[in-house]
């Protein structure tokens, strides 16, 4: 490349200013809805795996299941070699803790709500205490035996404030009803939460109204420093279990059919599993058979990651993701077509100046190569306009408030969505449009190029 | 001489090899069947449930019960409000109602078996719901949407609609095998004589862990059952208002199940065109739910 080249292609772009305002304003219109889609994505992708993080209680989920005496497994074990071995089993584990949560319903007077209850060791956690943003009351209250915190919603449901008591009706581990009540310590915004609506109470209390004992749990949570690691330490805690003989399988509740679950909250719900799910036939000597009982206190295990309790959810952002594909390359193609057209147009204007640039020395690769790089300098600066809009256009969206409790609240971060572009899919952008451009350029380029000076300075003569 | 007495001996030993097989095969067969009934609080019902019962003797006295007493009486409530000795159909009006859902009305179709402790239900009404089933069969339950073509896994603890009545309602009684009895008294309920039975579960398969049982003396039939929690609260109370006598059964035609958190919700289950008729073994199958919910 000669330095020639690029002057005479930049001169040539400002020579005719409306054309490149309008060429270029299309391929920036591209590039900006495709940094938009990008970043919008990005940005539900990691509220969601915030949200579900929040959901389950961590980044990588042990359930345990225990046969009973009737060979069906319930949600339950109380083996210490499982959380020594989980904690052994990575050095970037923030916290391990214990988790105990049921389906409950919440009476107050005469109204009642359906809820997640969860069991938190709230000595240990340190999740929740990070990501809920209290409304009402303190973590200090909570430290007081059989209290509650409770989702702003619930409570203005209900007509709630702290120091209310209220009934809990749940199932304990093996199915039967129980009664309970808890006094409301804490109110959290949910909004802030992605719309859930889980209600926390400490570990110990939960535990008890599940009728387990005290060295029982339900689920570990692992919190890890960095939730991209998540799938690489449930790897490694399966390896951990299965060599010292547990039997585990991975995947969210939603794989498998008796544990049925069809969402985030779900997923980790503990479920009285009346036949053994495909994951764990062989377990214990069952051989297959879908109503087969495991031997009383064979225990299961099942380990899943955030990301697999995501699973629908972000499985959707995958397809917005492909659409937003396909929109941008048909805004390129129709794009470059009026490059195209445009650049056959520019061509015919300057004939008689590329036949002068030829009878004065120039080659065909010089002439080639100035009208090639103005379809770069134009691609290239009207993708760089194009993204820099989006930064201001996708923060501001940003800045909308939108219902946290609607069908998109999981992909929300405090009831707004993220804009989270990388720099890469700038640079991506930034590539595909010019590598689009130099394509649509070619052709006339090089018709350019094959241009014979004499008949050129003839015909124009 | 000693020929013959040997060729005895070899008939001998072939005779005592032969009842001793028999008996063995006997004992085998037994065991197997043993091993096959399932568990207590399952399929299966305790060797001379049915037996044991029929001639036993209560005390006149109704003071004068005791433990045992009162659960040979539980159990004389199993039988005769269950059809162990056949099939049974039945058309199912259910009303329910709840502060916050209001009222709503139901109707399904219903056919038991009640020795093997399997029933198929199929919602009539509302046209909603129309073609929702659920059968259970083999110690498990299952719940057929028709919309989606899709079985989910359901257990007898579980609510049915949101309401005050649980899938056990819908089931044989057996009470007297998955309870024990814990304490005795007598009283009255209205104008009755009573024996009241506090009871405890002995297994995890009932969605009830303590239950009171109101049972009338003369007609040793249940009038009310409390049902508590773990920490013993009353969570429920069913009352059994009315009977009718088939053959030798006594079938609580009409059931009302009050809230005990929540005394505003109740719901009331009426059996109506109850029938005997055997019924084919097809009804008992997923298959056959599937059909039919079309």
């Amino acid at each position: 490349m000669r330095l020639i080249h690029l002057k005479l292609a930049a001169r040539n772009v400002r020579r005719q200013p409306h054309r490149t305002i309008a060429l270029g304003g299309a391929m920036a219109f591209s590039a900006l809805v495709m940094a938009l889609i990008l970043g919008f994505v990005n940005g539900m992708d990691l509220a969601i795996q915030n949200n579900v993080t929040l959901y389950s209680g961590g980044h990588v989920l042990v359930s345990g299941y225990t046969a009973s005496r009737s060979g069906r497994l319930q949600n339950r074990f109380t083996d210490d070699t499982v959380v020594k071995i989980v904690e052994s089993t990575k050095t970037d584990i923030l916290t391990v803790s214990p988790i105990a949560q049921s389906r409950a319903t919440v009476v107050f007077g005469t109204r009642e709500i359906q809820l997640m209850l969860r069991g938190v060791d709230w000595s240990r956690d340190q999740l929740y205490h990070e990501s809920l943003i209290l409304t009402e009351g303190d973590w200090e209250g909570l430290e007081d035996s059989r209290t509650m915190l409770m989702s702003a919603q619930t409570a203005n449901r209900f007509g709630l404030a702290a120091g209310d008591r209220v009934i809990v009706r749940l199932s304990t581990a093996s199915g039967q009803q129980n009664v309970t009540d808890y006094k409301v310590a804490a109110i959290y915004d949910d909004g802030a939460a992605g719309g859930m609506n889980t209600a926390f109470v400490a570990f110990g209390d939960l535990a008890a109204d599940l009728n387990m004992k005290s060295d029982e749990q339900q689920q570990i949570a692992v919190f890890l420093k960095n939730s991209a690691a998540a799938e690489e330490a449930a790897q490694a805690i399966t390896a951990g279990l299965s060599a010292q003989g547990f039997t585990v399988s991975r995947g969210s509740a939603s794989n498998e059919g008796a544990l049925g679950a069809a969402t985030p909250q779900d997923a980790a719900t503990p479920q009285d599993a009346s036949i053994i799910p495909d994951a764990f036939q062989g377990a214990g000597g069952v051989q297959g058979g879908a109503n087969r009982r495991l031997a009383l206190g064979t225990a299961v295990y099942r380990i899943s990651t955030v990301q697999e309790l995501a699973g629908e959810i972000g499985a959707a952002l995958g397809s917005i993701r492909w659409i937003g594909y396909a929109v941008f390359a048909l805004m390129l193609l129709v794009s470059a077509t009026g490059i195209s057209n445009s650049y056959h147009m520019v061509l015919l204007e300057r004939t008689k100046e590329i036949g002068m640039l030829r009878c004065i020395g120039y080659k065909k690769k010089d002439v080639f190569s100035s009208f090639i790089w103005e379809g770069i300098l134009l691609a290239g600066g009207a993708a760089l306009v194009g993204i820099v809009l989006a930064l201001p256009i996708g923060f501001g969206i940003g800045l909308i408030p939108f219902d946290p409790h609607g069908d998109f609240g999981a992909a929300l971060i405090q009831g707004h969505l993220r804009f989270a572009p990388t720099l890469g899919q700038f640079l991506l952008i930034l590539v595909f449009v010019t590598t689009v451009a130099i394509a649509a350029v070619f052709v006339p380029a090089r018709r350019a190029a094959d241009v014979v000076p004499v008949e050129a300075l003839r015909k124009t003569a | 001489m000693a020929n013959s007495r040997s060729m005895n001996m070899k008939l001998l030993n072939a005779r005592l090899t032969s009842k001793l097989s028999i008996v063995l095969f006997g004992l085998v067969l037994v065991f197997s069947a043993k091993a096959q009934s399932g568990p207590m609080g399952g399929i299966g019902l305790p060797p001379g449930f049915l037996e044991q019962n029929k001639d036993y003797k209560f005390p006149d006295d109704i003071t004068k019960y005791t433990a045992n007493d009162f659960l040979m009486l539980v159990r004389r409530t199993d039988i005769r409000s269950s059809f162990y000795n056949s099939d049974m159909s039945a058309t199912i009006s259910m009303v329910t109602v709840s502060p916050d859902r209001g009222t709503k009305t139901f109707k399904q179709q219903i056919f038991r078996r009640d020795k093997d402790d399997a029933f198929l239900m199929i919602t009539l009404e509302p046209e909603s719901r129309k073609g929702q089933g659920m059968l259970r069969v083999d110690n498990n339950m299952w719940r057929y949407d028709p919309t989606s073509r899709k079985f989910t896994h359901t257990t007898i603890k579980d609510t049915y609609e949101n309401s005050t009545v649980t899938n056990n309602d819908f089931r044989r009684w057996q009470r007297s095998i998955d309870y024990s009895v814990e304490k005795l008294s007598s009283g009255t309920l209205g104008n009755y004589n009573v024996i009241i039975g506090e009871l405890k579960a002995n297994n995890d398969e009932v969605p009830f862990p303590y239950i009171k049982m109101y049972i009338e003396a003369d007609r040793k039939i249940v009038l009310k059952v409390e049902e508590y929690s773990l920490s013993m609260k009353l969570l429920r109370t069913s009352y059994y208002t009315q009977y009718v006598q088939i053959g030798d059964s006594f079938v609580p035609t009409v059931q009302i199940f009050q809230d005990g958190l929540i005394p505003e919700k109740r719901s009331q289950t009426t059996y109506t065109d109850i029938s005997t008729k055997p019924l084919p073994d097809y009804y008992f199958t997923k298959e056959y739910l599937e059909r039919v919910s079309q």
